[in-house]
């Protein structure tokens, strides 16, 4: 038998019976050559697995941080948006059927109307933080965990304003749909203050 | 297999799971040298190793909700760090006729520190073959692994690590007279 290949001196260590492996296994037993050679195959490996650990020279978690961020914003969006759409359309079909009913709820009126207010200034509020692009700005680690913190609130609000809609029929409930856009628009202020604020005061 | 420890693991992965960002950033600083190891070995620059450093721990922090408990962190990491690493080689477009011809000359032992060798002959490998050098010598995984990762064959993944091994026992002095 010739002397082993490469490809037969790795499969010696393959798991399993490779092909031929018995037969490569007695050629190894008698030929010094090709333990020498199979020895310092081996020994190539540990130096490999011996090599030092390579490390960044910067510091890489302010660039994952902001786009984890980024992505947090872009599905608080995507929920408040469907939630949006889901409380218009429910308010659309109240005020259909109140049209074709007596017109004798007059504080139902006055909280539809406080819905519609909350929810155009929800609206203009958003538009401002998209307008600050935080997602692009130079943030340090506190203001992160003050933005993720009060994006995490209005998530829990928008699943609160959803439950709320399916609980509630239209023409029920408008005071607490009110008091939870309320708080949201508060929310939303909030972080306006922490992206534009903080915008301008970096001067980016 | 080489594990990193992480204190508080499962505490850390809960906390992470539900969106904690001081947990997502403990789990980059636990991982943040492996994992930039393995992506600097099969990468060709430092630039595409920092890249799939924060493509990999982003996948992580959106992803953690997918890791199974019962399996290993550092394993289900290390497979996102290696897919992202290859995923990279193949945007590149490296091919391996970009390497060093095999001709260039043998450097013997006594001239280098023996670490030097193996880290310029590993660097003079084609991507491919360097990755599977890698991934089946020093991170453990099976041909099958690495041509699954690789969209090949264990054939493919068999024949490039032989090739390899060729290649680094020529341009390390390391030829038999035999």
């Amino acid at each position: 038998m010739t002397h082993l290949t490469m490809d037969q001196l790795l499969a010696l260590d393959e798991p399993g019976l490779e092909p031929g492996a018995a037969q490569a296994r007695a050629h190894l037993h008698e030929c010094a050559a090709c333990r020498a050679e199979y020895e310092q195959l081996r020994q190539r490996q540990a130096r490999l697995r011996a090599l030092p650990t390579l490390r960044p020279a910067r510091d890489q978690w302010p660039a994952v941080a902001r786009r984890v961020a980024a992505e947090r914003r872009r599905r608080l969006v995507q929920r408040a948006v469907a939630a949006i759409s889901a409380v218009a359309a429910l308010l659309l079909l109240a005020v259909a059927l109140r049209s074709a009913a007596p017109a004798s709820d007059v504080e139902g009126l006055a909280a539809e109307r406080q819905l519609a207010d909350l929810m155009e200034r929800s609206r203009a509020l958003e538009a401002a933080i998209g307008a600050a692009r935080p997602d692009q700005r130079v943030v340090d680690g506190r203001t992160i965990g003050v933005a993720t913190d009060l994006e995490s609130r209005i998530a829990d609000l928008d699943r609160m304003l959803e439950v709320q809609e399916l609980d509630a029929p239209p023409g029920r409930g408008e005071m607490q749909r009110v008091q939870l856009w309320r708080e949201r628009v508060g929310l939303l202020n909030a972080l306006v203050d922490v992206h534009v604020t903080n915008a301008r005061n970096v001067g980016l | 297999m080489e594990s990193y420890p992480l204190a508080n693991a499962e505490s850390v992965v809960a906390r992470a799971r539900s969106g904690d960002p001081a947990a997502f950033e403990a789990l980059y600083r636990a991982f943040e040298s492996p994992v930039y190891n393995l992506a600097r070995r099969i990468c060709r620059t430092t630039e595409d190793a920092e890249d799939v450093l924060q493509e990999t721990f982003f996948e992580v922090c959106r992803s953690i909700g997918q890791f199974r408990a019962e399996g290993s962190l550092w394993g289900w990491i290390r497979t996102i760090t290696a897919s992202k690493a290859l995923m990279r080689l193949r945007r590149n477009k490296y091919r391996d006729a970009d390497e060093l011809p095999d001709e260039v000359p043998s450097v013997k032992r006594e001239d280098t520190a023996l670490r030097m060798d193996l880290e310029a002959a590993l660097e003079r490998l084609g991507e491919t073959s360097r990755a599977v050098v890698w991934l089946h010598d020093v991170e453990g995984y099976t041909h099958e692994e690495i041509a699954g990762m690789m969209g090949k064959t264990a054939s493919f993944s068999k024949s490039q690590l032989a090739r390899a091994h060729v290649r680094l026992r020529r341009w390390l002095g390391e030829e038999s007279a035999s």
